[in-house]
């Protein structure tokens, strides 16, 4: 370093740079602490995000089942088009449907039913306990059919490997037990267990008739000269008004893909909210080296260093400091998704490909670079202008509040590129805004309110008892420790706060209020010669009322107003309902808990031109009005219907609810299953379900509360991984304070030397800095639990349309948080100060 | 040896600092003529003015009204930029504090001047200086590790390393025990001679005012005697009485 220092080919600002650098990193600990935190966050999200595409890319073909997949949702290609597909490579067929699945001894559940072919899978290992060939798994021995199905089930029904099932009309004998299904994380969101036979079983079963509800799929391999975009275009080309869908590897498992984007969205922006506390850190740690260093500068300018200079040889140092931790950091944080895998293998559906992900590392850096930037620019800048006259008076004029205007525009150019950056990068731009606003809102508020704090300290009346006086003085004191946990730790528990509030809320919401609406079952595929009966034998089981019934087919929106819907422009929110197969209905009358907004509902008898209602949202979400048209392709039919009507819909009420609904005369002859829901509870629902299961064994039926358990586990999955992340936060805000508290430390002994001096013990001092410690760690964690409860009002209100509760224990964890992070900080500082002898002080030692 | 040519000038310069209780007149209408080559020595009791006299030529400060230059400069016509450049460019200054940078060496110390003039040689020139004042075995010792002599040892080879114009002392023996502080005002003056500089010494010391060919007294910010550029001025003069005063 010395060598470098005198190195005359380097700038001048440099070379003194160095050379303080010289003498180590003292007040620069919390500084790089802060920063290393924060890039490691955002590194290992980013990486781990990586990791996961990148799994997804390689095993894309395996996940996917093959170098393209068309689907079909509820109904099935033409011979042409099999024939057609069977001379493009090599096709494999499966389909995949839900029904019940029912032991020998009477226990059923709902399961996936997958058929599959010979050639399955075209990609990746298909793993079993035991390891047969597909015929050995699947043919029909002795005149039954062959089946594997998930350890879950097997848990579930408790049968094993040579127990039969029956399925619909058939048995099938369990030969062995999943270990793998190389394609299982396209299958998205599954509401059974997995259950695999062959596609001739399927048939034998009953379980293909008109309107069942059965996906199609075909996988095709395609020889490896054929480029798979040439292909698409000339299947697109071919069939070009086909509704089938056509995926290919690079695109495999689009559901996972959104969620990931999504997750890793929230988790960055949770990690810059981390890196923005740390930044707080940042600041004060400069600030308070510059003040150390106001000799240092004031002789630098009378010996002819203009304010340049001196700027320059303080900025080269923060830079220098900061690349080295933002380099710590992305090195942490390109370890950390590598542990994660390590310690939790199963945690994940397919395999993270392990590997440095440049691109993550440069936005981790990039980001952290601009935070340095952001958040040391201002005192640096204010340091330029320290006049050179300083060294000889204090000067009586106070310091100018804010530095020179190049300066200003670099602070908020920094800080306006890191908001910029972080909704332009966001899987939901809405979404990645909201967050920022609600962040910068909550950061200025706990700005504001630092401020307060300490006016109102300073305005209050003395307190008679000197301790006391002492503990009120220490809040408003120049250098206090305040505006670092008020800002700082005050952000990171807002967070904290907010996000154990929204996560909360969401769970009472699953876990109380919808089984409070929902129904206890929603059974399908009902047919329409089994409704009566099926109602009758629903009412006769004890306890068992609210009994409702609509008739359900599927259908395709194909146009809106003409226009195919795949060139519409709708907004993100509705896509869902112009995607694959809708459930349609029909009702008579006008339905009580779905009320018509716009237009008006069908007079009884209606037969005139084919109509439909549809949800208000929807309508607006896709652009359409009373006396637009949509075409739906039902059972193989197009048919353009006008809108008569847009109907308001409640979704949380967890009833049968239709998006489209359609007149009463245009389907009442067509073919058309039923659906119903049934309430009951405690006993009767156990009841209900064997009863009705038995009955009808073709029927399928869904357990509300198991769905609710699974979404209740994911939601936990995701809540934790959150928190986990907004734990960071905590923490940086924990340096900052650790840092304030560090620099206030000579303060802290000069006034217990004095006080020792005048005769105060050391646990009367002990008990005015518990005191000081107590009251900021209290109002940290009240402002807190006020802006992390409006940011989860807004949330779980505005956004979610679910009621909003004030949750107790996360509120109760919040304020023990910040008061245990404030006391034991500052009590540890405090003893340290304590044990300086008087002397030391006073004699200037 | 004294040039009729000015070198410093003040004209009814005043200098006004606001304090907590409302504005302060520190200097009240101070004119000026400092000589090339001249030795001077500016006494008076504390609060006079002395110190602020000096940071107005030094360019730490600017006047509130008055023109003032320095070295052929208008100071009050400057930012502070400019100031740092003129000091760097024409002024030394040795303060009682010593001043010197805790994180660099002796040999830094004195280089830093030089450095920031860009002179490619500063560290050959910095260790000249720190032979000559007879520290050339302390050139790799840090502040902490040289006692108070030697610091302000280190500090006047720093203000005479880039060969200035004008020298500025304030109070330079004022944190040195009485031999220490000898020795340095001698070095101050065997420099002054050989480099030919103009030297202002800010001073409570007779002995140092003693010294100089001339001695401006101030009181209550006024310049109050004015012994010019005479050999006439003897210990038991005016200077004396003016510290017996």
């Amino acid at each position: 370093m010395n060598q470098l220092s005198h190195n005359m080919r380097l700038p001048v600002s440099l070379r003194f740079a160095l050379r303080e650098l010289r003498t180590g990193l003292k007040g620069f600990r919390v500084f790089m602490a802060c920063l290393i935190l924060g890039v490691t966050a955002i590194a290992a999200v980013g990486s781990l995000t990586q990791a996961i595409k990148e799994g997804l890319l390689s095993e894309g073909q395996a996940i996917l089942g093959g170098d393209i997949e068309v689907s079909m949702f509820r109904s099935d290609i033409s011979d042409e088009q099999r024939i057609w597909l069977s001379g493009q490579g090599i096709l494999s067929q499966s389909t995949r449907m839900r029904t019940m699945a029912r032991s020998q001894v009477g226990e059923s559940t709902l399961v996936e039913l997958r058929s599959i072919d010979r050639l399955y899978p075209l990609y990746g290992e298909f793993l079993t306990s035991p390891p047969l060939s597909n015929d050995a798994l699947f043919a029909k021995r002795d005149g039954v059919w062959g089946t594997v199905i998930e350890t879950a089930l097997a848990s579930r029904l408790n049968v094993g490997v040579g127990d039969t099932l029956d399925v619909g009309t058939i048995k099938i004998s369990i030969r062995a037990l999943i270990n793998k299904e190389p394609d299982k994380a396209n299958l998205g969101f599954q509401l059974g267990p997995s259950v695999m036979v062959y596609n001739a079983a399927m048939i034998e079963a009953g379980l293909k008739a008109t309107g069942s509800l059965i996906d199609h799929y075909y996988k095709l391999k395609l020889p490896a000269d054929v480029d798979i975009k040439t292909w698409r275009e000339a299947a697109d080309k071919r069939y070009p008004d086909e509704r089938w869908s056509i995926q290919d590897s690079s695109g495999a498992a689009p559901g996972m893909r959104r969620f990931i984007n999504r997750m890793s969205m929230f988790l960055t922006l949770v990690g810059l909210t981390a890196l923005v506390v740390g930044g707080v850190g940042v600041s004060n740690a400069v600030k308070g080296y510059m003040d150390r260093k106001t000799k240092t500068i004031a002789t630098l300018k009378i010996l002819g260093a203009s304010g340049n200079s001196i700027f320059m040889i303080y900025f080269i140092q923060v830079i220098m400091l900061g690349l080295i931790a933002i380099a710590i950091g992305l090195i942490a944080g390109a370890m950390l998704p590598d542990i994660l895998i390590l310690f939790l293998p199963d945690s994940l559906p397919i395999s993270p490909e392990q590997g440095i992900y440049p691109q993550a590392l440069f936005m981790a850096a990039f980001y952290g670079l601009l935070i340095t930037i952001a958040f040391t620019t201002w005192p640096l800048g204010k340091a330029r202008d320290l006049p050179a006259v300083r060294l000889f008076r204090a000067l009586v004029a106070p310091d100018k509040q804010k530095p020179r205007t190049i300066y200003q525009v670099v602070v908020y150019g920094a800080a306006l590129m890191v908001v910029a950056l972080a909704i332009v990068l966001a899987d939901n731009i809405a979404l990645a805004s909201g967050f920022i606003a609600g962040a910068l809102i909550s950061l200025m508020l706990l700005r504001g309110t630092s401020s307060i704090i300490e006016k109102i300290a300073r305005k209050m009346p003395r307190p008679k008892n000197a301790l006391r006086r002492l503990a009120l003085a220490n809040i408003h004191r120049p250098g206090s420790a305040t505006s670092a946990v008020v800002i700082s730790l005050g952000l990171g528990l807002t967070l904290f706060a907010g996000l154990a509030l929204i996560e909360g809320n969401m769970a009472r919401e699953l876990n109380d209020q919808v089984p409070e609406r929902a129904p206890a079952f929603f059974f399908l595929d009902i047919q329409k010669y089994q409704i009566d009966d099926f109602k009758k034998e629903t009412l006769s089981i004890e306890g068992v009322d609210g009994f409702e019934s609509v008739p359900s087919l599927r259908g395709q929106v194909t146009h809106i107003n003409g226009t195919l819907v795949d060139e519409l422009e709708v907004s993100s929110d509705f896509r869902w309902v112009i995607r694959g197969d809708r459930s349609l209905s029909y009702n008579d009358q006008e339905p009580k808990k779905s009320p018509v907004v716009k237009g008006d509902w069908w007079p009884v008898g209606y037969d005139g031109p084919p109509e439909i209602s549809i949800g208000d949202e929807a309508a607006t979400g896709l652009g359409i009005n009373v006396g637009d048209t949509m075409t739906i392709t039902i059972l193989g039919r197009e048919i353009t219907f006008r809108v008569r009507s847009t109907r308001e819909i409640n979704w949380g009420g967890m009833g049968l609810n239709f998006v489209i609904m359609l007149d009463p005369n245009v389907m009442k002859a067509a073919p058309h299953s039923y659906m119903v829901t049934i309430r009951a509870s405690g006993e009767a629902e156990g009841r209900a379900y064997n009863q009705l299961t038995k009955a009808f064994p073709a029927v399928t039926a869904i357990r509300v509360k198991e769905v609710l358990d699974k979404v209740n586990t994911m939601l936990v999955q995701i809540g934790t991984a959150i928190r986990a992340t907004s734990l960071v936060a905590i923490v940086a805000g924990v340096f900052v304070l650790a840092g304030a508290i560090a620099a206030g430390f000579q303060q802290r002994v000069y006034d217990a030397v004095i006080l020792k001096v005048v005769g105060a013990v050391r646990s009367q001092i002990l008990r005015a800095y518990l005191l000081e410690y107590f009251v900021l760690g209290f109002i940290t964690a009240v402002i807190a639990l006020f802006l992390g409860s409006l940011a989860g009002y807004m949330v779980i209100v505005q956004v979610m349309d679910m009621k909003f509760t004030i949750l107790p224990v996360p509120m109760i964890i919040t304020v023990f948080v910040s008061l245990g992070i404030t006391i034991t900080f500052g009590l540890m500082s405090s003893i340290k100060s304590l044990a300086v002898r008087p002397n030391q002080v006073l004699r200037g030692e | 040896m004294i040039q009729t040519s000015s070198i410093i000038k003040l004209d009814n310069v005043v200098l006004t600092l606001n304090s907590g209780a409302g504005p302060v007149e520190i200097l009240k209408g101070i004119s000026l003529d400092i000589k090339k080559g001249e030795t001077v020595g500016i006494v008076g009791p504390s609060g006079s003015g002395k110190s602020s006299l000096m940071s107005l030529m030094t360019g730490l400060e600017q006047p509130t009204s008055g023109d003032i230059t320095v070295a052929g400069l208008d100071m009050g016509a400057c930012d502070e930029d400019r100031l740092a450049l003129h000091r760097r460019d024409h002024i030394g200054i040795v303060m009682q504090a010593f001043h010197l940078i805790p994180t660099m060496t002796a040999l830094e110390n004195v280089a830093v001047p030089l450095e920031l003039a860009g002179n490619s040689a500063a560290f050959d020139r910095a260790a000249r200086e720190l032979e000559l004042v007879g520290l050339d075995h302390r050139l790799d010792h840090y502040p902490a590790q040289l006692s108070g002599g030697e610091q302000q040892r280190v500090a006047l080879a720093r203000a005479i390393a880039p060969e200035p114009d004008l020298l500025f002392g304030d109070e330079p023996t004022g944190n040195l025990d009485k031999n220490t502080g000898h020795a340095i005002i001698d070095l101050i003056f065997d420099l002054q001679k050989s480099r030919g500089s103009t030297l202002i010494l800010v001073t409570h010391d007779p002995a140092l005012a003693d010294r100089c060919n001339r001695v401006i007294s101030m009181d209550d910010g006024r310049i109050t005697d004015d012994t010019g550029d005479t050999a006439s001025i003897t210990t038991d003069g005016t200077i004396k009485a003016l510290f017996e005063e």
